[in-house]
């Protein structure tokens, strides 16, 4: 990595940093013993909402069958109703500043699978940097909607998906869309830790390998490869095991494993479906400081079944039910103040 | 211990079936060898076969027939490999067109199925016809050709070998998990890349043990050997045949096979030599043997060091 691209990434995060809300996670840090995270002081009062700028996202041509059906997502934070923005069916989320630090919007999206609609118009945000967690009760859709995102859900012959996903602006489902630059770009793991049957090193350089006209030699690879192991915290465990088989690892460093080789592809944003799910305690707490660390250079969007995790990492937080996005918002008032009944009834028996 | 009775039968037919199976399998190599170890030698190894096949302890030797197998071996499975490595994958990965992944499956079972002299009878329709005689030779000036020669007998063994390929090939193939192609897919690799780095990979063993079975396969044949390649057990090669500017002539030429000296010598065939036949059975087993072990060990490989 050139030391540039860290100045680089550090330096989005201070800005970032600016207009982020403040989260209430620097406890759960300490607790989790990171003192190199800034987050973790810098309890910054949140800024005052800004004046509700004209939504680009708005203009954009209404799906084939979502728009017209969606139904428009209940300003989270709204204090006093915005007449402008209850008469638009795509509002400005309450809780983003600036429409151009969406990194992700999905605007009316459905998807269905032999014709059993599973995704009723979702409109979702994912502001650029931090954490989105999407929360919601089992066969909901989370990971429906997270794999609609890099395109995993087409794999399945019988899905029909509609509606869009914005990237940086631009509909992936677009045609001419190039979808390997696209999973690139929006790297995921997976529940179950999936490194390939190869050694430590063939996993990450994987990644990187095939993206290159020429087969680089491992020389070559090797300081990308220690990069990215590196910032998935792995690389004191294997650095001099790199040539071991991934699979003999733990479940844990197999995980971290998936998120290294992710990263080697360079990522804007890292999907994650319940990437804990099957770790232990000890793991599971290595894996959150891990994402939190991560989302100071880069957006991630990560579905959790538990909901004390989704309080410790993430800075915005969405509620999906039987296929309808009912809330979404800043992290803390989404859990600690939902504006929706229902929310407020999952999150009671989520912690209940 | 199984408690019910009906487990109880199961377990005991299970026992049963494979005592049976060893069993013969043990008679067949210990009768093998006791029969044929006797006439082995190095000279009955690196022989060529003398006119005395006819008689006991003349017979000379059987290297021009393992030369034999070993070509018919190799060039079947060069086409055969590959082809049935691609109809597998086209099986699996892709199945688009649907009405021609159906055939292929098809004709893929019909292949299976048919015994080899069928296949065997329409090269020789095929081969014999002359402008293809530069596969074989021409027969005179009658304007046709041989169809008998090395070329011809292993484009068919192509043939039979391509089904155990394919079919080992294919329950590899659906045996790599779904979670390793959407990792790959999820770093952004194409389709292509997923199957050459991912799949083929993961699928190896099963692989490779379709090609041993087609291996087994067109060793095994005789029909293929006996209307393609010629019975010419009593053929010595011509002198020098491995030399390059005559290996095309001596591809071109007839020969035999392990499976037609064994025929041949054995009282069933002109000759009325057991000892050979059992020698050359022996030789044959060893080979496809050594083969299976070789190639199993080969596509098991170790990831990485312990
Ligand atoms: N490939 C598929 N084919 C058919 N139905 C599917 C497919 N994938 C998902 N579904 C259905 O979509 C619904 C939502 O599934 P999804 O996996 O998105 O839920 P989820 O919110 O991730 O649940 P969980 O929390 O249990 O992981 C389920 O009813 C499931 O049966
Ligand atoms: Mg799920």
């Amino acid at each position: 990595m050139d030391p540039n691209d860290d100045q680089q990434r550090l330096d989005e995060r201070a800005k970032r940093q600016e207009w982020r809300h403040a989260l209430d996670r620097s406890a759960d840090l300490r607790a989790a013993g990171d003192p190199t995270d800034p987050t973790a002081v810098a309890a910054t009062p949140p800024p005052p909402p800004a004046a509700p700028a004209p939504d680009p996202l708005a203009a954009v041509e209404p799906a084939p069958f979502g728009a017209a059906a969606a139904v428009p997502a209940p300003p989270a934070s709204a204090a006093e109703p915005d007449p402008v923005a209850l008469a638009q069916p795509l509002a400005q989320p309450a809780h983003v500043a600036d429409p151009a630090d969406l990194v992700l919007a999905a605007r009316g999206l459905r998807v269905a699978f032999s014709g059993n609609e599973i995704l009723h118009g979702v409109d979702l945000d994912a502001p650029r940097g931090g954490v989105l967690a999407l929360v919601g009760p089992s066969g909901c859709g989370k990971t429906t909607l997270l794999r609609s995102i890099n395109r995993l859900t087409e794999l399945a012959p019988t899905a029909t998906i509609g509606g869009q996903i914005l990237f940086d602006g631009a509909d992936v489902y677009a045609g001419g869309t190039d979808l390997n630059l696209l999973r690139r770009r929006v790297g995921m793991v997976f529940q179950q830790p999936n490194p390939f049957p190869m050694t430590i090193f063939d996993n990450v350089a994987f990644a990187i390998r095939e993206q290159a006209k020429r087969r680089p030699s491992r020389g070559e690879l090797m300081p990308q490869v220690a990069d990215v192991l590196q910032r998935a915290g792995l690389w004191d465990e294997v650095k001099d095991n790199l040539d071991r088989n991934a699979l003999s690892l733990s479940g844990g460093q197999q995980q971290r494993l998936c998120i290294a080789r992710t990263l080697a592809a360079n990522p804007e944003v890292i999907l994650m479906d319940e990437p804990c799910s099957a770790l232990d305690p000890r793991s599971t707490a290595r894996i959150e400081e891990l994402i939190v660390q991560l989302a100071g250079s880069l957006t991630i969007v990560i579905v959790t079944h538990n909901l004390a995790q989704a309080k410790r990492i993430a800075d915005y937080a969405a509620y999906l039910l039987n296929g309808d996005l009912i809330e979404q918002g800043i992290a803390q008032q989404v859990f600690e103040d939902p504006a929706n009944q229902s929310t407020r009834d999952f999150v009671a028996g989520m912690f209940g | 211990m199984p408690v019910r009775l009906s487990d109880r039968i199961g377990v005991g037919i299970a026992y049963v079936a494979g005592t049976i199976l060893i069993v013969a399998v043990a008679v067949i190599m210990l009768w093998l060898i006791v029969q044929g170890l006797g006439t082995i030698s190095w000279d009955f190894l690196t022989g060529e076969p003398a006119p005395g096949t006819l008689e006991q302890g003349v017979s000379g030797g059987i290297l021009p027939a393992i030369v034999g197998t070993f070509l018919v071996v190799a060039f079947g499975m060069a086409v055969a490999f590959p082809l049935g490595l691609g109809v597998a994958i086209f099986l699996t990965e892709y199945r688009q067109p649907a009405w021609l992944a159906k055939g292929t499956d098809t004709a893929i079972d019909l292949i299976f199925g048919v015994p080899s002299i069928v296949f065997a009878l329409f090269g020789l329709a095929i081969f014999s016809q002359g402008w293809l005689s530069f596969i074989s030779n021409p027969v005179g000036d009658t304007g046709m050709a041989t169809a008998q020669s090395f070329f011809c007998s292993s484009l068919m063994m192509a043939l039979i070998g391509l089904p155990p390929v394919v079919r080992s090939s294919q329950a590899a193939i659906l045996g790599v998990p779904d979670q390793q192609r959407e990792a790959a897919y999820a770093l952004g690799k194409g389709r292509l890349t997923t199957i050459r780095r991912i799949v083929v990979p993961g699928a190896r063993p099963g692989i490779a043990t379709g090609i041993v079975l087609g291996v087994g396969r067109i060793a095994g044949d005789t029909a293929i050997v006996w209307i393609l390649l010629g019975g010419a057990v009593l053929q010595a090669p011509p002198d020098g045949w491995y030399l390059p500017w005559n290996l095309m002539d001596f591809l071109r030429s007839e020969g035999s096979t392990l499976t037609t000296y064994i025929f041949f010598s054995s009282p069933a065939g002109e000759g009325n030599s057991p000892g050979p036949a059992y020698g050359a059975a022996f030789v044959l087993m060893v080979v496809i043997l050594i083969v299976n072990i070789a190639l199993i060990r080969l596509s098991r490989r170790k990831i990485g060091k312990r």
